[in-house]
């Protein structure tokens, strides 16, 4: 194979490793900090997605305006949805390893709930729309202009989050809450804020992502649970609560993926990517970057 | 109620049930039978579901890996012209042994992980098999020809069920059942207090599978092509998951009641509104874990006023807020 | 020469780099009530954890009555005679007071030799004192009465060696007694070893004929109180620490206060 095409084939890697990465990372945020696993999150992907292609579909807004919209968008619904599902549950449940069991199955419920609206909704059809469609070259190799600014945007994003917690006093909030709950209550950081802004903006990670993703993907109600699962590989193996493992791991499973999928058939995809899933969990349960 | 009381009460109702599920065949609809099958299946599933994930608090996925396992199974050995009985049989003991292998790698992880890994290695089992069929087999899916009776596969699944609850009261009143009802409340206290939570969570799992892989190999028959898509559907396992944890996945006859409903309701809606269905079904899980999280059999009268008064008091709050900042502005 | 129920040869227990019980020794015969002393982070409720099965130790060898259980789980253990409590009580919240007391007798205590104060769950509640609350859900009674409760669920497997985690901590003057003289009823007439940690040392060191003391997980004394509190070790250990007092007249019943010279 030529230099050149193994270059196309690890960028293609890279490109749908950063949008695992996003979504991963929103994932990420929600159960590092809150231990909520949140296994409906594919869906609200998908909600961006379509939320994305009826505005340009019936409203003609370019999916570049709807990057942010979508976000705010999904923010939107993430608050809401923790106020009146998981702030109750927080409250009722006698420790962590019962709020965690139950949070999961209020996911569940949430996944029937949203995808079947969904459905209802608008159908199971495929959706899609074309959107810079035209190739652009980059030494050598060829890709559609949209591929490249998915990348771009689920990198922007992807950072942009790190950042955040790294460098605000906002996100040094959040780290603090996520090592020892008690103590940083006790030093004034505030959960009942925080917790429902940090949902909201995992749920937004994921609208962008769907958003992302209808430029170049067709939509349909379904397409969110692969992602879901997907996620939940990438944050095992980058390590709950870790969102730069998040971001490695999501890009090492994209390149993984392409390469797999180039070289072996697609249903074998599926199950390397299973079965490295569960060996992870088994032999490394706290990630395979984290120390 | 004494002990003896409620065993004999238990015995009642399973016996009613038992004899109402075999007159049916004869007084109903075909359509009617159609749907007490449904019923049936989902009783067995869900009961023996919550036999051990309702105690014990270890949420299993894997119901549609069983499930599945146990319809492959079936459609084999219908091919080489098995009788019936050991179709069955087998069934169960392949995903009983499936089970012992799943169970050994990770019944020791906690809760969540559980939970996630039990998903993950049914999807594992599904691609695997998806695959072996494409490349050994040369298959995507399998025709059954030789079908036994609908009446037949209608009393064994009556059956199934049957032994499902009778094991579900029996168990819930010996030592076992005790394990792992320690093991739900506190693991490790229960190790210390001489439990051997390894081999009881194993042997839980095993029944929860077994029960769910003769189902499957049951229910085989009425589908004429099988394909891993259609038996591996993950929804079974949810469906079943739902129906415990709606019903009360720690009582005896929460699931069944749950299961008879909704197997009403899906019939009823799934022809004319599916997505309502599902999304009722979401609906009602998300409102069972917030306010009833030991399912709809531990609603008692007092819950119920419990709720009233709670409603009351925060109407009375709102108005009584209202009032002072009126008077505070007058 | 009594019978030895408990031998820890050399047991070590790290997490990762950190070494919690290190190179540890000791042995437990039939019928003593001895304690375990030391200041915060000594290694004790690990100690504790590893001579029950609870987490296998990273070295080393535990033998119980001549059976080797080395990297067995709590349940070997319990069947092995050794029970142990919790330093916070972990009771099944959900069950009666009596079921929770029943669960040890189904399970480790069957079929193992009982003493007529362990014959079923009555008789272990009135020794205990919470007869009364039998059918209370455990999750409803006291804190102290918890306490009581732990105590009862591992009497329930009929041990040999019961090993209480700071079953002190918090009580009143008269609770400390009233438990006190449990621990030395439960030892005398059920031929129980009790071996207890505590943290309030002073009352400790008036009950129990034996002690330990570790310190950063190593063991550095263990003999007879009034051996014990002298030396220099020991002192050491606990200088800045209130809990005792020292001096050539040894320790007094001064519960917890500062003694003069020593900083807080």
């Amino acid at each position: 194979m030529s230099l050149s095409a193994w270059l196309e084939l690890l960028a293609s890697g890279l490109i749908t490793g950063g949008v695992y990465a996003l979504v991963a990372i929103g994932l990420n945020l929600q159960y590092g900090l809150m231990r909520i696993l949140n296994i409906s999150h594919g869906e609200f992907l998908m909600l961006g997605a379509f939320a994305t292609w009826w505005a340009q579909a019936q409203l003609g807004i370019s999916p570049l305006v709807m990057l942010p919209v979508s976000f705010l968008l999904l923010m939107g619904v993430g608050l809401v949805v923790h106020r009146l599902c998981f702030r109750r549950l927080a409250a009722t449940s006698p420790n962590v390893d019962v709020f965690e069991a139950r949070s999961l199955m209020i996911g569940f419920g949430l996944m029937f709930f949203v995808q079947n609206f969904a459905l209802l909704l608008w159908g199971g059809d495929l959706r899609g729309y074309d959107y810079l469609t035209d190739p652009v070259v980059i030494g050598g190799a060829q890709f559609s202009g949209n591929r490249l600014l998915v990348f771009g945007c689920a990198l922007l994003f992807s950072l942009a989050l790190i950042a955040l917690l790294r460098f605000t006093l906002l996100g040094k909030g959040v780290r603090a809450l996520m090592q020892s709950p008690t103590g940083a209550q006790l030093v004034g950081i505030d959960t009942r804020r925080l917790h429902p802004l940090m949902f909201g903006i995992g749920l937004g990670l994921s609208g962008v992502a769907g958003c992302l993703l209808s430029m170049t993907y067709a939509i349909t109600p379904s397409m969110g649970e692969p992602y879901t699962v997907t996620a939940l590989i990438v944050i095992t193996l980058g390590g709950f609560g870790s969102m730069t493992g998040s971001l490695l791991g999501g890009l090492l499973l994209g390149v993984v993926e392409a390469l797999g999928m180039h070289f072996m058939s697609p249903s074998l995809k599926m199950l390397l990517s299973y079965g490295v899933f569960i060996a992870v969990l088994l032999t490394r349960p706290n990630g395979l970057f984290k120390r | 109620m004494t002990d003896r009381g409620l065993l004999g009460r238990d015995v009642l109702v399973l016996l009613a049930l038992t004899g109402w599920g075999l007159a049916l065949p004869h007084y109903a609809s075909e359509f009617v039978v159609s749907l007490g099958l449904t019923c049936l299946m989902y009783v067995t599933l869900s009961t023996s579901w919550s036999l051990f994930c309702g105690s014990t608090r270890y949420l299993s996925l894997a119901t549609s890996a069983f499930f599945g396992l146990g319809a492959y199974a079936s459609a084999l050995g219908l091919e080489r012209q098995l009788p019936w009985a050991s179709v069955i049989v087998i069934g169960a003991a392949i995903a009983v042994g499936v089970a012992i292998v799943m169970g050994a790698a990770v019944l020791h992880l906690r809760g969540t992980y559980f939970a996630v890994l039990t998903f993950g290695m049914t999807e594992l089992i599904r691609h695997a098999l998806a695959y072996f069929e494409k490349q050994v087999s040369g298959t995507v899916g399998r025709v059954l020809t030789t079908v036994p009776e609908g009446a037949t596969v209608y009393l064994t699944v009556l059956a199934l069920a049957v032994l499902a609850l009778a094991t579900s009261i029996v168990v819930r009143r010996s030592r076992f059942g005790l394990a792992m009802s320690g093991i739900g409340a506190d693991e490790q206290r229960a190790q210390t207090l001489g439990v051997n939570t390894r081999l009881v969570k194993l042997a839980g799992f095993a029944i929860t599978a077994g029960f769910a892989g003769a189902a499957g190999a049951a229910m085989a028959v009425r589908w004429t092509y099988i394909d891993p898509q259609t038996v591996f559907n993950p929804f079974i396992g949810f469906q079943t998951v739902l129906i415990a944890l709606i019903g009360g996945a720690a009582t005896l006859w929460g699931p069944l009641i749950a299961a008879i409903v909704f197997s009403l309701l899906a019939e009823t809606l799934r022809l004319q509104l599916p997505q309502l269905y599902m999304m009722a079904l979401g609906l009602l899980l998300i409102l069972s874990v917030l306010y009833l999280p030991g399912g709809l059999a531990s609603l008692r009268w007092q819950t119920v006023t419990g709720w009233w008064r709670g409603a009351g008091a925060r109407l009375a709050r709102g108005a009584l807020a209202w009032r002072v900042r009126g008077a505070g502005r007058g | 020469m009594a019978e030895c129920l408990l031998e820890a040869c050399d047991v070590t227990v790290r997490f990762g780099g950190l070494i919690a019980v290190d190179n540890v020794s000791a042995s437990f015969e039939a019928g003593e009530l001895a304690g375990i002393i030391g200041p915060n982070g000594a290694g004790k409720t690990t100690f504790f954890n590893a001579i029950s099965g609870v987490i296998a130790p990273t070295s080393g060898r535990l033998i119980a009555s001549g059976r080797d259980l080395t990297g067995q789980r709590p349940h070997a253990y319990a069947r092995h005679g050794i029970a142990r409590t919790f330093q916070t009580p972990r009771v099944f919240a959900e069950m009666t007071v009596a079921a929770n007391v029943a669960f040890g007798l189904k399970f480790a205590g069957r079929g193992r030799p009982a003493p007529w104060l362990l014959r079923d769950a009555d008789g272990i509640l009135e020794l205990i004192g919470l007869a009364d609350r039998a059918a209370m859900p455990a999750a409803g009674i006291t804190p102290s009465q918890q306490r009581l409760l732990e105590i009862g669920m591992a009497l329930a497997t009929r041990p040999r060696l019961l090993l209480l985690d700071e079953v002190a901590a918090g009580l009143t003057e008269s609770e400390l007694e009233s438990m006190a003289q449990l621990i030395r009823r439960i030892r005398s007439e059920l031929d129980l070893a009790v071996v207890w940690i505590e943290h309030a040392v002073t009352t400790l060191l008036r009950h129990v004929e034996r002690v330990l003391v570790l310190h950063q997980g190593r063991k550095i004394a263990d003999g007879p109180p009034a051996v014990v509190v002298r030396d220099a070790e020991v002192i050491e250990a606990y200088l800045g620490d209130e809990m005792v007092e020292t001096g050539p007249t040894g320790p007094t019943a001064h519960d917890g206060r500062a003694p003069a010279g020593a900083h807080a």
